[in-house]
């Protein structure tokens, strides 16, 4: 070891590797189970007789994407650029087959079953439009100042956030904000992206209006207490609200016992903030905030702009996630399932989450430090 | 080493390795929003936790919280003699959680057969999707036990407590029942309902959304008061003894109803009080008798309305000739009469236009005032309404509580119906000397009397003597209005001389028991419609006559064949008397 540090250090001054990061990730992750345990054992004990049910399976995940993170990490991410291509068509056979062999679940086919893995492939369709993105970029980089080839390449994702829409629209936003947020930082423009952002207002408008059961969900959002699908949102204001100050403590939240249906899915920023109140509330959102910040400091100094545009899409992802999560949990926005990262229950999410912080930090290790 | 200089100089400006800066710039503006955005939401924290946190921590509380009562024992009702007349009995009451069954047609299958339900009812109660539904109230606890040792998930048995009665119908009009919540209904049950009802208790526990208990969750717990125990002064024995005479009458007279009094005439407390046919307190919601045809539920319940109904207080009737001792005590009173004073009965006497018959038709004769009571005379008291006119008469109807209410301690007192004072005639005046056409509750005439015999003081009849906790200690004792001097004492002792001959050697002789001094006063009384011929015959005495301890009615509705007081209703009395007044004296 001693040796090889020394080789290193003759080559080049000072290879960088963003351990704050990696400490923020384990952290988080540390907390998202325990949270995980309280929140779902309830619902772990009254339907499989084990209160550990979720955490366990979570934990398998969790796992998995941590061997994927080290992995990652000691990759060269310029590899990737490689299997761009692949990334995007692999990302669009995937979300389309599971349109047809999907496993369903509440009504509608997410997962994925190949042997005995089970996995959601829209979860996969982010990192893969994150990647596809990058490269692209990269590769034109000039030529993103041009109203036209921004459209372009939002020619390339619409088909996937299309097939990903077409049974979680959700997700499908998310690769959109990821692909919008990706080509803000490549542009060098704003204006394009102001005109963009009151094209997709008035489109969802219309989107809304299209259609009656969007828009009673703009009135179920507005008077939750009034709709019986208004019952997950209340429940889950009722647990935020008498969470107050400090919270009713670790394990001793009321809304999970079953009245907050799944609470260990989207719902779990409400639980949170039964138990641990606006204070935990808030330091956990300091913890994603500072994570975001690492990934910004890591995105403003890779060695490349495709390492820089990998991290902003990652970035791009975590925030959307983490800003979507809160605003419908807080009733903030109308309803629409978006798991919060690190936190909520489900083991496609986390793997590639883990990978992706993987991806950002073996963007860090890139960064070369020059000491005077 | 590295990661620390690596960490140390991230926080340092980092040289630039790209030629475009823009992306930089765009990189920043992009987590300043995210920023921003996160800001706001944690403002949205701030405004539901803080602001609005008491409004939703109320109402998940509420959601939370499943409040249980514990039902408070009633209390009891104990006689005199320390016999319990109304007490409590364990009972279930069954019911079904929807959410917590396994296995329905099991769970319907058991309620049927244990409850005796049919299985379209219970079907309907465990089909039913609530968070607890309640099948059956009052199941013995016997069944209840062996509805539990079934096991079966979701079925729940509460115990309960029921009302009891240990003598089913003794003095059922007068105890009275309860409802399904344990609130009094009729009776000393309405009446004594804040005593005995006591104050429920609460378990407030918190539940899953599955309405499951949480176990350690903390429940708070509000005991509960038990009732307390009203002691009444009405004795068992006497009581008992007084319903069988009265049953006896009624059946051998084949009469509607028999009603029977005992008070004590000093102090107004009452020792029984019986209208028979009574009706089983712990089955209060079927009738006493068969029904002869179908009837609308309107009309069952006015016929138990009618059952349940206690006619020594909220029936009124003409009293007739019992009512001659207050005629004799306001004519006393007013000094307008002598026991030696001289009247003539041809048998009538007209007043106006009207010839108004003594029962007597060939008449007395010659008599003095003392036979002229002794006889009932009906001249010798329209003569002496007369004396008094109607101002001096209506004076003593009010001095001696005759017009008011006696305010005894049971619902549904009737008010006594009588003219109004201006349209009060001499024929009027007449019939309301020897007690007709106007009409009074039996308990009124009880009443009315004691306080004419007892030296002269008004008493209240009251059945509640104290208030006992459940300790046994003494929470309140019932004190009740009492007026002195509405008569003179010499009058109290004339009356009490008077009608110790009316039955010593007058119409009451068949009251006569040899070795006591009993005084008293028969009457038969005519219902309306006369035409029908329907009679109410009645006896008062009391005993013993120069100090009376005990004062009975008795009144027979309607009896068949023989109708005087004298005969069919002083035996009853004599009866009634020759059996309490030894078991008194002990």
């Amino acid at each position: 070891m001693a040796r090889r540090q020394e080789r290193e250090k003759k080559e080049k001054p000072v290879r960088y590797f963003d351990y704050s990061l990696l400490f923020l990730i384990i952290f988080l992750l540390c907390f998202g189970l325990v949270m995980l345990y309280s929140t779902s054992s309830y619902y772990g004990s009254t339907r499989f007789d084990d209160a550990a049910y979720y955490v366990k399976r979570q934990m398998y995940a969790s796992a998995l994407g941590l061997a994927a993170m080290i992995v990652v990490s000691r990759i060269p991410y310029q590899i990737w650029m490689r299997f761009s291509t692949l990334a995007y068509f692999g990302a669009l056979t995937l979300c389309t087959a599971v349109i047809f062999v999907g496993t369903e679940a509440k009504g509608q086919s997410r997962w994925l079953k190949i042997g005995p893995v089970q996995f959601q492939p829209s979860e996969l369709a982010k990192i893969g439009v994150i990647i596809f993105l990058a490269t692209i970029i990269y590769k034109t980089p000039k030529r993103m100042g041009e109203f036209k080839s921004l459209l372009k390449v939002m020619c390339f994702i619409l088909p996937v956030v299309g097939v990903v829409a077409y049974n979680n629209l959700s997700t499908a936003i998310i690769i959109l904000g990821i692909a919008v947020c990706m080509l803000f930082v490549a542009s060098p423009k704003y204006f394009h992206f102001i005109l963009m952002g009151v094209g997709v207002l008035l489109v969802g408008v219309v989107f809304i209006l299209a259609a009656a059961y969007r828009a009673e969900r703009i009135k179920i959002w507005l008077h939750p207490e009034d709709y019986e699908k208004g019952y997950q949102t209340l429940q889950g204001l009722y647990a935020i609200g008498s969470g107050g100050l400090f919270g009713k403590g670790l394990g001793e939240s009321m809304q999970k016992l079953g009245f907050i249906p799944e609470a260990q899915n989207d719902m779990i920023f409400s639980v949170i903030c039964e138990e641990l109140g606006l204070f935990g509330a808030i330091c956990l959102i300091l913890l994603y905030l500072l994570i975001i910040w690492r990934l910004m400091v890591i995105a403003n100094n890779a060695a490349d702009l495709y390492g820089a545009l990998i991290v902003v899409g990652i970035l791009a992802h975590l925030s959307i996630q983490v800003l979507l999560n809160i605003a419908v949990v807080t009733n903030t926005i109308p309803n629409t399932g978006v798991s919060l990262p690190f936190v909520s229950y489900g083991g496609t999410s986390i793997s590639i989450l883990l990978a992706e912080m993987g991806l950002a930090l073996s963007v860090s290790r890139g960064i070369k430090l020059e000491v005077t | 080493m590295k990661t620390f200089v690596g960490f140390l100089y991230m926080s340092r400006e980092l040289p630039f390795y790209r030629s475009k800066t823009f992306h930089r710039k765009k990189t920043v503006v992009l987590f300043v929003a995210v920023l921003f955005m996160l800001m706001f939401l944690i403002g949205r924290l701030v405004y539901l936790m803080v602001f609005c946190s008491e409004y939703y921590g109320q109402k998940a509380e509420d959601l939370h919280e499943r409040e249980r009562d514990i039902k408070a024992a009633r209390g009891k009702i104990i006689d005199a003699t320390g016999t319990v007349l109304a007490t409590n009995k364990s009972v279930c009451t069954v019911s079904v959680i929807h959410s917590q069954i396994e296995d329905p047609e099991a769970v319907i299958a058991a309620l049927v057969k244990e409850l005796g339900l049919s299985e379209e009812t219970v079907r309907k109660r465990v089909e039913k999707v609530s968070s607890i539904e309640r099948v059956k109230t009052n199941v013995d606890k016997e069944t209840g036990d062996r509805i539990r040792a079934y096991g079966l998930a979701g079925i729940k048995v509460d115990e309960d407590y029921k009302r009891y009665y240990p003598y089913d119908t003794l003095a059922s009009k007068v105890l009275g029942f309860t409802g399904g919540d344990n609130q009094g209904i009729v009776g000393l049950e309405v009446k004594y309902d804040e005593y005995l009802q006591g104050t429920d208790g609460k378990i407030l526990t918190l539940t899953d959304a599955r309405g499951i208990e949480i176990e350690n969750a903390g429940e708070t717990r509000m005991e509960p008061v038990n009732g307390y125990d009203l002691y009444i002064s009405m004795d068992y024995n006497i009581q008992l003894y007084c319903e069988q005479a009265a049953e006896k009458t009624y059946v051998k007279k084949n009469a509607d109803n028999v009603s029977v009094i005992v008070m004590n005439p000093s102090n107004g407390e009452i020792m029984a009080m019986v209208n028979y046919p009574e009706f089983n307190l712990n089955d209060p919601f079927t009738l006493n008798y068969e029904l002869t045809q179908e009837v609308t539920a309107e009309e069952k319940q006015n016929l138990l309305n009618r059952m349940w109904r206690n006619q020594c207080v909220s029936d009124t009737y003409e009293p007739g000739s019992t009512f001659k001792i207050i005629t004799a005590a306001a004519a006393l009173e007013q000094g307008v009469v002598k026991l030696d004073d001289n009247f003539y009965c041809p048998g009538y006497k007209i007043v106006e236009d009207r010839r108004i018959r003594c029962a007597k038709t060939t008449g007395h004769g010659a008599e003095t005032f003392e036979t002229g009571i002794m006889n009932s005379c009906n001249p010798v008291f329209i003569e002496l309404g007369e004396r008094l006119g109607v101002d001096n008469f209506y004076h003593y109807f009010s001095q001696f509580g005759l017009l008011s209410k006696t305010n005894i301690d049971l619902p549904g007192e009737a008010a006594t119906i009588m003219h109004q004072k201006d349209n009060v005639g001499p024929v009027e005046l007449a019939t309301i000397s020897f007690g007709q056409s106007f009409q009074i509750t039996p308990i009124q005439l009880v009443t009315t009397v004691s306080s004419i015999i007892n030296g002269g003081t008004r008493v209240t009849p009251h059945f509640g003597v104290k208030i006992v906790d459940e300790d046994g200690k003494l929470v309140e004792t019932f004190d009740y209005e009492s007026y002195e001097n509405i008569c003179s004492e010499e009058t109290s002792e004339t009356m009490q001389y008077l009608l110790e001959r009316v039955v010593s050697e007058g119409s009451g002789k068949n009251a006569k028991i040899e070795g006591y001094e009993i005084g008293g006063k028969t009457a038969t009384s005519q219902t309306l419609p006369r035409s029908e011929h329907k009679y109410i015959s009645s006896f008062l005495g009391f005993a013993p006559a120069d100090d009376p301890k005990v004062l009975v009615l008795v009144v027979i509705n309607n009896p068949q064949g023989m109708y005087y007081g004298g005969q069919i209703a002083a035996p009853v009395a004599k009866e009634i008397l020759e059996n309490i007044l030894p078991y008194l004296d002990k």
